[in-house]
């Protein structure tokens, strides 16, 4: 590389474009002529009219400054969020979501881990649920109405199927419905395992180590109004999720035994889910990598000790 | 007729307007750093950390960025072709059609326009705007250089030529769209493969607006004010070459462990990691210039802005390769180091060099002296230690965060719920708003500074007609 | 007319116009023989290693 080409702007132009073309096509151009790039699961569905509503909303107020949209395939991350994200989920998104930045958690697996009524109430006011978050509350987006037609090009230009019913079906709803729309759909073509179990639970009946245990039953309390309140009411007299010190265990009459409840904090619920004959209707989170053994024991000695206290009255 | 003779004034439109787009940026950047840690502070919808982010970081990149590279590229050119602006009134019109066009952006971004792609936000028809700006700035460079009086084309020369290419090729793939109404369009591109595109344009335009026309500003102007002739010629022709043919592949490096294929990741990185290597012949061949007289770093206020720059770009082009390796990127991808280390890059190299090829170019158009050394070393002193706290309590907070998202208990439970761990933030995210302060004030002894040379200039002009 | 032109001789250090540091080679060349080892390491069509599996790994353990 002599002196000739420092000497021939135009030349060196030329020279510069051709370098910086070969990593050009070598990881970004040729890939996308390729099929490994376009990968679609089978269970994935475009977006429908409300669902991209939200999108655009998502994508107007900057959710994803904040909050990514792909589980890496790492233990810890998997055991907090769910499945690792795939290649073939994102078939529809114009552009990718996964953001770069976790101010709050991952969205990956959000969609169908809360009831909608949880998203609505924790949009108007996350502070709310979690008193030190520091999410900017959206409930103005409340009474603030879609336009039909709008939509409607918004799907054209993206190039969904829709139907007429859809379109008109928006004039009804506002912002914050097709944001809840949105954040409910996401990831929702990947099956949900169980993440990765920290350690087996006994299939038996196992009695509670801590029942009636002052100590567990006080940190109990604690975890409860941390974890719990938001959905089932700070008294655990039911708010989004079940009232809990009633005579009912999954909307039926009749006790059942303390690893039952276990189980549930464990698991959480999804739509169909039996348990004990009992079948639940969904909405309830899995706690078993967010709270130790001893905490959910805790918990359930806490839920008890209430209950008992109910039935005294 | 002197008056034109060589586009002064396009000169210091461009310098002020980038300085002004600098203070809004600014701004916003203590504004949203303020909401990090107390949300009161969001006030929608306009003013929401959603939409003030990227206000404030295309403020920053694209108002004090590319409006103090296209003034100062402008500087340079004329100087080393020996000869004014090929298309003077197309310049003139290049800096208002760059105000007007900062300014619908702001505008549409704090309204929501956002295409959701970092640092390609705006929608389609600012878009088509900032082509036009470049290719405005493309025609008026390459007509200057072709008609020169000057054969030889020296180092900064290329480094502008490679990026008034370069970033036309990115910035026009990348923001490939299908409108669905004048506010709002879909990208042309899906999924992992949109992910991709994306971070090709994303890091790249990192490397062709906040590394090589910067490297051109620092080779034209450390010989230029410290009298100090360039260590290698040939070291300078290695390292562009190397760095411009290197830094395409690497944007994958924002994508480890993602779906993106493993080959490209891995590609990205090896790629990156050589990167030091490039970069590093820029840094060495600084240190070598001035290590011909290091007696500067203290005699010439100048001389400590670009060796304190080039040293934040060397320590920046060691961290960002590092944070590329899947070990590291494990533990501090999509943690508060990331922004730890692109402020050392922004605030440490990109601002230190811009500030101090100001400091040079305006004493020399106004024919006079810097109003204030004094001033300009507070100034100096004050952005470097508002930066260091800032990136500091970055990286602290970012590693704490990495660990507690993976700390397990005993049982194999996680120890952390997302939210005891975000709380563990907010000291340090406090510190980072007091960090962002310093370097504000640091920034207003800048601007005191220039305003008072001007003024000094004016007065000197007038007194000698 | 124009009054301060550059001189581009003034701008190159002419003693060690060639000049390449020796520690400075060690690390360009040193790079890009580990950016082919870990190229042929972690590319799944040549070692076999994936992150999927790299993640399985990990669970079973």
């Amino acid at each position: 590389m002599t002196g000739g080409i420092y000497k021939k702007p135009v030349l060196f132009a030329i020279v510069a474009t051709v370098v910086i073309l070969i990593g050009t096509m070598v990881t970004m151009f040729i890939p996308m002529l390729t099929s490994q790039m376009h990968p679609r699961l089978e269970d994935l569905k475009p977006f429908t009219a409300i669902q991209l509503a939200g999108r655009d909303i998502y994508q107007r107020e900057g959710c994803n400054n904040c909050h990514t949209q792909t589980v890496r395939p790492l233990k810890t991350e998997v055991m907090r969020y769910g499945e690792y994200s795939k290649a073939g989920e994102f078939a529809y998104d114009r552009p990718f979501l996964w953001g770069s930045k976790r101010t709050g958690p991952d969205l990956a697996r959000v969609g169908g881990k809360y009831p909608d009524a949880w998203h609505y109430r924790h949009f108007e006011n996350p502070q709310a649920f979690f008193a030190e978050s520091n999410m900017p509350a959206y409930g103005w987006l409340k009474g603030k109405k879609l336009s039909p037609s709008d939509m409607e090009s918004h799907m054209k230009a993206i190039g969904f199927t829709y139907s007429v019913e859809e379109i008109s079906a928006l004039s009804e709803k506002d912002e914050l419905d097709a944001l809840v729309s949105y954040v409910q759909i996401i990831g929702a073509s990947v099956k949900k395992k169980p993440a990765p179990a920290a350690v087996i639970e006994e299939k038996e009946h196992v009695t509670n180590p801590f029942a009636g245990d002052l100590k567990a039953i006080e940190s109990g309390e604690k975890l409860y109004a941390a974890n719990c309140a938001f959905c089932h009411g700070p008294n655990a007299k039911g708010d989004i999720g079940p009232d809990l010190t009633d005579d009912e265990f999954l909307y039926v009459k009749g006790d059942v035994s303390d690893d039952d409840y276990f189980e549930i904090i464990n698991n959480g619920t999804a739509p169909g889910m039996v348990e004990e004959g009992r079948t639940a209707k969904g909405g309830m989170p899995s706690f078993k990598d967010s709270l130790d053994r001893n905490e959910r024991w805790s918990l359930v000695a806490y839920i008890r000790a209430i209950q008992v206290k109910g039935a005294q009255k | 007729m002197n008056d034109y003779q060589y586009d002064n004034g396009t000169v210091k439109g461009f310098i002020v307007s980038s300085i002004f787009w600098g203070v809004v940026g600014i701004i916003v950047g203590l504004w949203i750093s303020i909401q990090m840690w107390s949300p009161a502070w969001n006030i929608p919808p306009y003013f929401t950390f959603g939409r003030l982010r990227v206000v404030h970081t295309n403020g920053l990149a694209l108002g004090l960025g590319v409006g103090a590279i296209f003034g100062i590229c402008y500087y340079i050119t004329m100087r080393l072709t020996k000869r004014p602006l090929l298309f003077p009134r197309l310049a003139r019109f290049h800096l208002y059609l760059f105000n007007a066009a900062i300014t619908l952006a702001a505008l549409s971004l704090f309204a929501g326009m956002n295409q959701s792609l970092e640092y390609a936000e705006l929608e389609w028809p600012l878009d088509i705007g900032v082509v036009v700006l470049w290719v405005i700035f493309a025609v008026n460079i390459f007509g200057t250089i072709i008609k020169r009086k000057e054969e030889q084309m020296y180092i900064s020369l290329w480094f502008i030529l490679a990026t008034v290419v370069t970033v036309a090729v990115l910035y026009i793939v990348n923001n490939l769209a299908v409108p669905a109404s004048l506010f709002k369009s879909y990208s042309i591109f899906a999924g992992v493969n949109s992910a991709n595109v994306q971070w090709w344009y994303g890091h790249n335009a990192v490397g062709f607006i906040f590394t090589t026309p910067i490297l051109a500003m620092f080779y034209y102007f450390l010989p230029k004010s410290t009298g100090l002739p360039i260590y290698s010629h040939r070291l300078s022709i290695v390292a562009f070459w190397s760095l411009v043919f290197a830094y395409l592949w690497t944007g994958a490096h924002h994508l480890v462990y993602t779906p993106l294929p493993d080959w490209i990741q891995t590609l990205g990185i090896a790629f990156t990691i050589f990167l030091i290597a490039p970069s590093w012949g820029s840094v060495v061949n600084g240190f070598y210039t001035v290590g011909a007289d290091w007696s500067q770093m203290r005699n010439n206020y100048l001389t400590k802005f670009f060796i304190l720059g080039i040293t934040f770009y060397g320590l920046q082009t060691i961290q960002g390769p590092t944070q590329g390796l899947r070990i590291v990127s494990q533990l501090i991808h999509y943690t508060d180091w990331v922004p730890g280390h692109v402020h050392m890059g922004t605030m440490g190299w990109v601002t230190m060099t811009v500030a101090a090829s100001i400091y040079y170019i305006i004493p020399k158009i106004y024919n006079t002296e810097i109003h204030s050394v004094k001033v300009a070393n507070a100034h100096f002193y004050l952005v470097l230690t508002g930066q260091l706290i800032f990136s500091i309590t970055m990286w602290f907070t970012g590693i704490q965060q990495g660990a507690l998202w993976k700390a397990t208990n005993p049982d194999g439970t996680l120890k952390y719920t997302f939210m005891e761990g975000l709380i563990k933030n907010y000291p340090f995210w406090q510190m980072r708003t007091v960090g962002g302060l310093i370097f504000t004030v640091g920034m207003l002894f800048f601007i005191y500074n220039i305003y008072m040379t001007v003024r000094k200039g004016k007065a000197l002009a007038a007194s000698s007609i | 007319m124009i009054n301060d032109t550059d001189n581009l001789e003034a701008f190159e250090a002419k003693e060690t116009v060639n000049k390449l540091p020796v520690s400075w080679l060690i690390l360009f060349w040193g790079l890009i023989l580990w950016g082919i080892y870990y190229f042929v390491s972690y590319t799944p069509s040549i070692s076999g290693w994936s992150q999927e599996k790299a993640y399985e790994e990990s669970i079973r353990k």
